[in-house]
């Protein structure tokens, strides 16, 4: 047991002799399970959870009000009017969906990488991925109209319809596209659980439990024959979800770039689009797991270290995405044409000047803060950076979106306004997200345990490896 | 640790049980690695390792060839490669199958098959396919879902997903002999020991799933009853439609007479007359129709009696002229613009661009009537291929004469061939082409026969004059 603190509970400096530890306090494997099952095991979750999910209870109700006069009175219920004709349910799409790829992320591409303190970390964030992906595909759901023929969405073949989607059209690319991306996270994140399902399956009391996750485990043993091809699919799924995932955001922003609009229709936007979603979706995991790690006594799996690491690559994708802005200011000047100058010209110094210096604060000024070790290790400051951030990509979207009021023809200009029921989905869109989160933290393993326990360092690998490295690769 | 012990006695395993393992515990994944790699040694063949998770170095071990999971997955993707592209094919670029044809869709002057612009949806169904197949089969080739493995009936197993390391050496294995077996495995540091037994007494389907099972059969039964019965038969019946169309929505038409709102029997009339819109009340005029000047809105002086009819296409069909025998006659056609128009050069080029607009294509640029429309038609009725009546030239000697009124009636109504304009042309730009003709008149303009006439700039003056 760790009774004794040896080690520091920071991991955060560099020591170049010996690779830094990704599970402090000497924990063994059955502290790490214990550690982890404890959230689910408690008779009673903490104080603090029975007030987020009441809350977001409350919130995701109201969303339900909001659908239920949406769908009875048809989209005339949103701000949406000419010349907006996509008002917040696309800046809340794109807003859901970027922070959505955090997720997949943390679980492909640094698991490509071999960085190993994705293990304690992607869980959590592939659940978040989930969740944010059903709030993203929830507004453009509703926003089509007439629900009941949502199929029509997909090729399907129809008896008096006799038509097909008109495959050349980003929109149908994006029901493709967030439709395989929401579908593969969902594969990922539950072939990832399977092993730590089975673990709480083999320490439920309740018969209920026993059963579900006896279910939910589909009778794993961990045999290492079923190691073997569970690891070489985890590869393959982590091999095809790396180009999926930037191509979710590709696609997404396809929908603005494709059109002719001036602020649009620039090349930009894929690369800036991708960058800008995993600086969103990082913002997302450092706001959700902090306090998760507080409040779960989760510090020695989630080291500061963890953290340290994603404030450095919300840093530099935040570089990335002011240096878009920048870019998006040059090209309009070099370009030579009006439109296009007038567009970026309105958008810092127009109609919606605010949005846009909301936008520049949140994402290129004060994750500058980063550059500072006190501000990517205190955890007050990283959280509130990190909700500031979010802030900033949800205006970055309404910026975006708000090109449309004023594009080539005066006469077609028009200030958008949105609704109750607009501002009301959107907090509503938060409700759903935190209920997920708040049920997975309360009833999933929200760590990797079998991930975790592979890269901790154990008592008889200083043993027989002659404490050279270890596991902690 | 809880169990001290070394060798734990099965529990009760009963006549009607089976052993069909030994399932040694191990402390740490490197003593199963070193284990694994002794039992391969001793010749063992059917063994299998467990542990909370994956350990390095345990494949060649136990001597785990690699999986085929890869190339497995890559046939799906190729298939799926292929389903993709005929997908887009069928729906967007053909439509002469008999069923469910595709809908050839013309897109910004692309191919209708456009490769480029194919490729976001193909590559998300390859994603989708292939991580269908990697996950899906490595579930298939791991044999699971299994929830019925004895394994899980040891308690002792369950701390294989926490911390404990297992090696199970299967009873049906050429080498396996109860005795040595279970003590090669204490050679090869085994913690504890455990038989793993199957149960041989609720083998037994349960009646109740007997039961289930029959009345599952009979009712599959109903469906191709039920398509027996009704084949080779006609009906009146309405197909089933689970979603409305468009088509049947309940409204009010606004020119319909029969609502389909309510049933056929008693349906929801909102009139009694059956209408569900009101005749407007006797004498009313519609906005814009409101034409009560004589001189401005028909040309004519107020009081001079209109004659029957002598208006449209048809009411003289050979000529216009006023004075040709047999027609009835004329009212007397204002000579002065009327009041409210005043005719300066901007009214003018208003004219002429209106005159350029609808009345080149027959009378010419000049007024000759040597618009290319003309000219065509008069090409085709000399082969006998159409009729046609020349359009006459504004330079005419039975047109110069004529009353500005008469000029405004004629693009108002129409006069032989040529269609009335008033539809198209707002009353205040019919005055205006008026002037244009009129300065058009004045000047003169006659080009040579055969060459294209060129658009004539009408000096403010001349303008003026025509007043």
């Amino acid at each position: 047991m760790a009774a004794s603190v040896d080690l520091s509970l920071d991991n955060t400096y560099e020591d170049p002799s010996r690779r830094a530890d990704l599970v402090l306090g000497g924990m063994t494997y059955g502290d790490i399970t214990e550690n982890v099952a404890a959230i689910w095991e408690a008779d009673r979750p903490p104080r603090t959870w029975y007030i987020v999910f009441t809350i977001s209870v409350i919130l995701l109700a109201t969303l339900g009000a909001c659908l239920f006069h949406l769908i009875m009175q048809g989209v005339g219920v949103w701000g949406n009017n000419n010349p907006v004709y996509w008002g917040f349910p696309i800046v809340n799409f794109v807003f859901w969906v970027g922070i959505g790829h955090a997720g997949t992320l943390i679980s492909a591409i640094l698991f490509l990488f071999r960085q190993n303190w994705r293990t304690s970390i992607n869980r959590a964030a592939e659940a978040m991925t989930i969740f944010a992906v059903i709030c993203a595909g929830l507004f453009p759901g509703v926003h089509i109209g007439r629900l009941w023929v949502f199929y029509w969405l997909f090729p399907v073949p129809t008896e008096h319809l006799a038509m097909w989607p008109n495959f050349r059209s980003p929109l149908l690319w994006d029901v493709f596209a967030v439709g395989t991306y929401a579908t593969v996270s969902l594969l990922f994140w539950y072939m990832g659980m399977v092993p730590d399902i089975a673990t709480f399956r083999d320490r439920a009391k309740t018969k209920v439990g026993k059963i579900v996750y006896s279910l939910l485990s589909l009778g794993w043993t961990g045999s290492a024959r079923n190691w073997h091809r569970y690891e070489m699919a985890y590869t393959i799924l982590a091999a095809l979800a790396t180009p999926l995932v930037l191509s979710v955001h590709t696609i997404v922003s396809f929908d603005f770039a494709v059109s002719q609009l001036p602020g649009w229709h620039t090349t930009i936007f894929p690369p800036y689009f991708v960058a800008g979603a995993i600086f969103s979706g990082f913002a997302m995991v450092v706001t959700l797991l902090v306090p998760c790690r507080s409040l779960y006594k989760l510090e020695r799996l989630i080291t500061i270290r963890h953290l340290e690491n994603m404030n450095k690559i919300i840093m530099a994708t935040g570089l990335m995405v002011g240096t878009a802005y920048g870019i998006e200011f040059f090209i309009a000047w070099y370009g030579g044409v009006k439109f296009e100058q007038f567009a970026f010209f309105n958008r810092a110094f127009g109609n919606y000047w605010f949005a846009y210096w909301i936008m520049v604060s949140c994402n290129v000024f004060i994750p500058q803060l980063f550059w500072f070790k006190w501000f990517r290790t205190n955890l007050v400051a990283m959280v509130i950076i990190c909700l500031l951030v979010n802030v900033g990509m949800w205006f970055e979207r309404f910026v975006i979106v708000m090109s449309l009021t004023r594009d080539f023809l005066p006469s077609s200009w028009g200030n958008f306004i949105p609704s109750l029921t607009d501002y009301l989905m959107l907090a509503g869109s938060f409700g759903l997200f935190f209920t997920l989160f708040t049920l997975f933290c309360r009833y999933l393993p929200v760590i990797a345990i079998s991930e975790v326990k592979n890269v901790s360092r154990q008592p008889h690998d200083e043993i027989e490896h002659h404490g050279s490295e270890g596991h902690a690769h | 640790m809880a169990h001290s012990h070394k060798h734990d006695k099965p529990v009760d395993t009963g006549p009607k049980s089976k052993m069909v393992s030994l399932v040694a515990q191990f402390d740490d994944p490197h003593s199963l690695v070193a284990a694994c790699g002794r039992a391969r040694e001793a010749g063992y063949k059917k063994f299998d390792a467990y542990s909370p998770f994956p350990v390095h170095g345990i494949d060649d071990a136990i001597g785990i060839r690699r999986t085929r999971l890869p190339f497995f997955v890559l046939a799906i993707a190729f298939c799926a490669c292929g389903f993709g592209l005929f997908l887009q094919y069928y729906t967007n670029a053909t439509d002469s199958s008999p069923i469910f044809p595709g809908y050839k869709y013309a897109i910004s002057g692309k191919p209708m098959f456009s490769l480029p612009a194919n490729i976001p949806v193909l590559f998300e169904i390859i994603v989708l396919s292939s991580a269908f197949a990697s996950f899906f089969g490595m579930w298939i080739l791991n044999g699971l879902p299994r929830f019925a493995n004895p394994l899980h009936r040891l308690p002792r197993f369950r701390r294989v997903t926490n911390d404990k390391f297992f090696l199970e050496i299967d009873a049906s294995d050429e080498k396996f002999n109860e005795n040595r077996s279970r003590q090669q495995l204490e050679e090869w540091g085994a913690r504890a020991i455990e038989e793993c037994h199957v149960d041989l007494t609720d083998q037994k389907i349960p009646q109740v799933f007997k039961l289930a099972g029959i009345v599952l059969a009979f009712a599959l039964l109903l469906p191709p009853a039920l398509i027996y019965r009704a084949h080779g038969m006609t009906s009146r019946a309405p197909r089933l439609h689970v979603v409305p169309d468009m088509d049947w929505q309940e409204k009010y038409k606004t020119q319909g007479t029969g609502p389909n709102i309510g049933t056929a029997d008693a349906p929801a009339l909102l009139f009694r007359d059956n209408h569900s819109m009101r005749k407007p009340v006797p004498g009313t005029i519609a906005r814009g129709d409101l034409t009560e000047s004589d001189e401005f809105h028909r040309g004519y002086k107020t009081g001079t009696l209109p004659p029957a009819k002598t208006s449209g296409p048809n009411a003289d069909a050979q000529d216009g002229q006023a004075a040709a025998p047999g027609t009835p006659p004329e009212p007397e056609w204002v000579t002065e613009f009327p009041e409210g128009i005043v005719v300066d050069a901007a009214f003018v080029s208003r004219g002429k661009q209106r005159f350029e607009i609808y009345c080149v294509a027959c009378h010419g640029y000049s007024g000759n009537g040597d618009g290319l429309v003309n000219q065509r038609a008069l090409g085709l009725s000399a082969t006998g291929e159409a009729a046609w009546t020349a359009a006459k030239s504004l330079h005419d000697p039975t047109v110069k004469p004529q009353a500005i009124g008469r000029i405004y009636d004629t693009i108002t109504n129409g006069r032989s061939t040529m269609g009335p304009y008033k539809s198209q042309i707002p009353v205040k730009d019919r005055w205006a082409i008026v002037a244009y003709v009129r300065a058009l008149q004045e000047t003169g303009i006659k080009p040579p026969a055969g060459t294209a006439p060129a658009a004539t700039t009408i000096p403010a003056n001349d303008a003026t004059k025509a007043k």
